[in-house]
């Protein structure tokens, strides 16, 4: 692993062919009309909720123009399947105490897309005491407490005391990390940097446990092939101070990417006789990938020349503005 | 042990074997996680966000 | 499988009974130890399997200089050293692991009529050059050198990449690989900064267990227990 700036070409290339493919799969982004009642919630809101997180992401971070209307375009789709909002209203007075609605507005809220009918109902419920309740996942929690502070509700724990119980928190030994614990290592720190956004919130403990550490776990995930965890350590990876860039490991995901912009979740990409069954295999490691490749792509940008790349907060391209090799290219 | 090792020829076969033994390749690792993980949606179940279930019908409302 | 002499009991079998025995003395369990009492002289495969331990046959002799001078003890590690030098296109790790058995026979054997020879010239460019890990699959590997007093220049060599080293410490428990694990974890127990967030204790006893036994697995953790006081 290098210090270095990056391959912006590679990285551009990546992000703009998984957009590319997102964007052709918007029909399968598309809410069904049973989704609040019988459909499965983690093959419709799930995937949309991400959609509108890590293209919220892009969208007002990636240096180039052409990548940030893509991601915004898609953003704005999102929300426009949520009816403007009117979704999580019947979410909410359906599953009252369920966290997820309030996760999944909370990307929407953080970029000025809030719906007051919403806002009225979560006045209320995540008021309440059985809301403060703490959930068995500490992680979850944090997803929680950063959706509080985007809509602006109180906090409803200690959002350091809750990143002391989590994986990440605890610092485990390196070697003991499952599968399971390695996400919750990466969503614990896209938490608590907002999804890249203000990586100075990792602490310098934090980020030496994952400096040491991030290399052996990519190292390890890419050969079991599994390209979504792989693309997770490496947006990771891009929240460090001084960011360091894996070359061979960016080489190894790009190999994984297929021609037409798609990411496998494991393996090699399946022969998509049925489409639907594809965008699942999908969806997942393609987004989180343009998610990772943009964050690498601006963690190598004009700061690093500078110390401290990832020291203050990401901010809109307009006030760094970064050549982009991409728009050269018609 | 009654058999007489110090043939030449077995000692050539056994330099081989030293040889390889101590130069030998890694093994394929094995990757095994818990059964918890499990695979496919449990798997992404994990990741941004995850719903309870059951969730509420048409017809509780 | 290189082709066994009639009735023979497979090298690693032999390998494996003789590593037992050393990982029972570095415990001090067992009878008292004596590499001619598990590893026969004139026994072709016997000098083969003190070959590839390399200095490892000797590591108990660090623990407590009982040894005869000119004895039996002398007497096999010379055969061995002579049956099974690394030939013209030996590896690295041989010419190391040869290296390590004749410096550990300068250093615990000493005192005998016969000098010993010199150890041969081993080059270390891999310890830059290497990538990670690589570099920890193969130092593993030479595992057996990780003993005191043996290879001060490797290990000071080595001291510059503890950070890699623990890296692939935590690769090869993923991929299970408990022999690679246990090699480097115990050369990490030799050298200085390990990180404190690897865990190195809690690792060397977690490998034990996982590896059920494994006799060389057993060879390394308790050697790192018992010359450098880490592991459980």
């Amino acid at each position: 692993m290098t210090g270095g700036r990056g391959d912006p070409g590679l990285l551009d290339r990546m992000v703009g062919n998984s957009l590319g493919w997102l964007d052709g799969a918007r029909p399968f982004f598309r809410l069904p009309p049973n989704v609040t009642t019988d459909a499965d919630p983690n093959l419709t809101l799930k995937p949309l909720g991400e959609l509108a997180e890590l293209t919220q992401v892009i969208a007002s971070l990636h240096p180039c123009a052409g990548i940030r209307e893509t991601a915004g375009g898609l953003f704005a789709f999102a929300w426009g399947e949520t009816r403007d909002g009117e979704l999580f209203a019947e979410l909410v007075r359906g599953e009252p105490f369920a966290t997820y609605p309030v996760e999944i507005y909370g990307a929407f809220a953080r970029a000025g897309r809030r719906n007051a009918a919403v806002e009225e109902l979560l006045s209320t419920t995540a008021r309440l005491r059985g809301w403060r309740v703490a959930r068995d996942d500490h992680t979850r929690t944090l997803g929680v407490l950063n959706a509080e502070r985007r809509i602006g509700l109180p906090q409803h724990a200690d959002f350091d005391a809750v990143l002391g119980h989590t994986v990440l928190g605890r610092l485990p030994e390196p070697w003991a990390l499952d599968r399971r614990a390695a996400y919750g290592v990466t969503h614990d720190v896209f938490h608590l940097t907002d999804w890249g956004r203000t990586p100075r919130r990792l602490t310098p403990d934090l980020a030496g446990y994952l400096r040491l550490w991030l290399p052996s776990w990519l190292e390890s995930w890419l050969e079991e092939q599994l390209w979504d965890l792989a693309g997770e350590l490496l947006a990771v990876s891009a929240c460090l101070p001084d960011a360091p860039y894996d070359s061979a490991a960016w080489q190894r995901l790009a190999g994984a990417q297929a021609a037409d912009g798609s990411v496998p979740e494991t393996g090699t990409a399946p022969c998509p006789d049925d489409p639907a069954e594809a965008f699942t295999a999908c969806y997942h490691s393609t987004l989180v990938t343009a998610f990772a490749g943009t964050l690498a792509r601006i963690a190598a940008g004009p700061s690093a020349e500078g110390s401290g790349a990832a020291a203050t907060d990401r901010r809109a391209p307009s006030a760094h503005p970064l050549r982009c090799e991409s728009e050269a290219i018609p | 042990m009654v058999t007489d090792r110090t043939a030449p020829t077995e000692t050539t076969i056994l330099a081989a074997e030293v040889e390889g033994l101590l130069d030998s390749a890694e093994p394929h690792g094995v990757f095994r996680d818990t059964r918890e993980c499990g695979a496919g949606l449990l798997l992404l179940a994990l990741l941004l966000i995850s719903p309870p279930t059951p969730r509420p019908k048409t017809d509780e409302r | 499988m290189a082709e066994q002499a009639q009735g023979a009991v497979p090298l690693s079998a032999v390998i494996a009974d003789a590593a037992t025995g050393v990982a029972l003395a570095l415990r001090g369990e067992g009878d008292p130890y004596a590499v001619s009492r598990i590893l026969r002289q004139g026994d072709a495969a016997s000098l083969a399997a003190l070959r590839v331990l390399g200095a490892d046959a000797l590591a108990p002799y660090a623990l407590d200089h009982r040894v005869c001078p000119g004895g039996d003890d002398e007497m096999v590690v010379r055969q061995a050293l002579t049956a099974y030098p690394p030939g013209t296109d030996a590896s690295e790790v041989s010419v190391w692991s040869y290296r390590g058995l004749v410096e550990a026979s300068h250093s615990y054997l000493s005192g005998g009529a016969e000098p010993w020879p010199q150890p041969p010239q081993a080059a270390a460019g891999w310890v830059t050059a290497d990538p990670w890990p690589k570099l920890a699959h193969r130092v593993s590997q030479l595992a057996a050198l990780a003993l005191p007093g043996l290879a001060p220049g490797l290990a000071d060599d080595l001291a510059t990449r503890t950070d890699d080293l623990a890296r692939g410490f935590v690769r090869a428990v993923r991929r299970r690989d408990w022999l690679q694990a246990a090699g480097v974890g115990r050369w990490l127990s030799r050298l200085p900064k390990v990180p404190q967030t690897l865990g190195l204790d809690a690792g060397l006893a977690f490998v034990r267990q996982m590896s059920d036994g494994e006799p060389r697995v057993a060879v390394h953790v308790a050697a790192a227990h018992r010359f450098y006081g880490r592991g459980w």
